[in-house]
């Protein structure tokens, strides 16, 4: 057998995901927290300041990060859901559940810190804006998402109808990233192109590359070590977790 | 530094959310496995009070 296929095939285990997840999480959580200290230096004493907005443009170092990482994190978790539905694979369903709160952090840090910044330079806290209210519909969804997890006792049923509601909210991000060119909106539109000339100047660019690593791969930490905790739930009782606890007595 | 206490503030509930995001699964997967090695030292009490005497010959 290819040895990625069997390597594949071996995670689905859960022993071998446990040890693999208690390995690689915190390499993740590591490197993440590495690359996002050099991001956040860079941003708070590196860059200059912006012509117009003063200082407060920093905020948009963590801003924009988790922006992006609040509609990427949604969109995996419903890959991993329609995987787990169509498939029947237990282990995807366990990620596209640890993808909820993790998604729903950054959506949380998002709102507040667009709020924080929103205050001095739009002179309020909160707009009833396209971009804004369809942010804070992304939130409600993913409390929608594990609420529902939480509410039904069988655990595989329970991400069945949690996946669903995942793919159904998918629906939601086409309209979260363009509805700054949909509608009239207080929110500035794209700055950055991936194809194309950005807007930004380009001294301001790094640390927010490295704040988007920096993001991804604390993801990686946090996403592998809720799917453990979620694994153990899922498997106490059984005689691997008993091994365990006896193997760290 | 210009708007210095939005800056701050800022940072602050991206550090905080952070380390809620890291502090979370580690105390579920305590808890979980304490709740592991309660099973086990329960079932261990209660196999030993099952136990029949044997009589002594």
């Amino acid at each position: 057998m290819n040895p990625v296929v069997r390597w594949f095939h071996q995670l689905g285990s859960p022993p071998y995901f446990d040890r693999f997840a208690a390995r690689w999480a915190p390499w993740g959580y590591g490197l993440g927290t590495l690359v996002m200290a050099y991001g956040i230096w860079a941003a708070l004493f590196q860059v200059p300041a912006d012509y117009q907005q003063g200082d407060s443009f920093r905020i948009l170092y963590i801003h924009v990060p988790s922006a992006w990482m609040s509609l990427f994190v949604f969109g995996l978790m419903a890959v991993y859901a329609a995987i787990a539905l169509i498939w029947r694979i237990k282990l995807c369903e366990i990620l596209a559940m640890a993808c909820a709160p993790i998604g729903a952090a950054f959506t949380v840090i998002t709102l507040a810190t667009g709020s924080i910044w929103g205050k001095p330079m739009w002179g309020t806290w909160w707009d009833w804006d396209p971009r804004l209210t369809s942010e804070l519909i992304l939130l409600f969804l993913y409390l929608g998402i594990m609420g529902l997890y939480n509410a039904i006792d069988d655990r595989r049923a329970a991400a069945r109808a949690a996946g669903l509601l995942a793919i159904v909210g998918v629906v939601l991000l086409p309209v979260i990233r363009y509805s700054v060119v949909w509608w009239n909106s207080l929110h500035q539109g794209q700055t950055i192109r991936l194809l194309g000339e950005s807007s930004i100047d380009g001294s301001m660019v790094p640390p927010l590359v490295a704040m988007l690593v920096g993001t991804k791969l604390w993801f990686i930490g946090s996403l592998l070590m809720r799917a453990r905790a979620d694994n153990l739930h899922r498997e106490s009782g059984k005689g691997w977790v008993t091994a365990l606890v006896e193997v760290k007595r | 530094m210009t708007y210095q206490t939005y800056v701050i503030a800022a940072y602050m509930v991206f550090v905080v959310v952070l380390l809620w995001d890291f502090v979370a699964p580690r105390i579920r997967i305590n808890q979980l496995l304490r709740a592991a090695r309660l099973r086990i030292a329960r079932g261990a009490s209660s196999h030993s009070n099952a136990m029949p005497d044997i009589p002594h010959q």
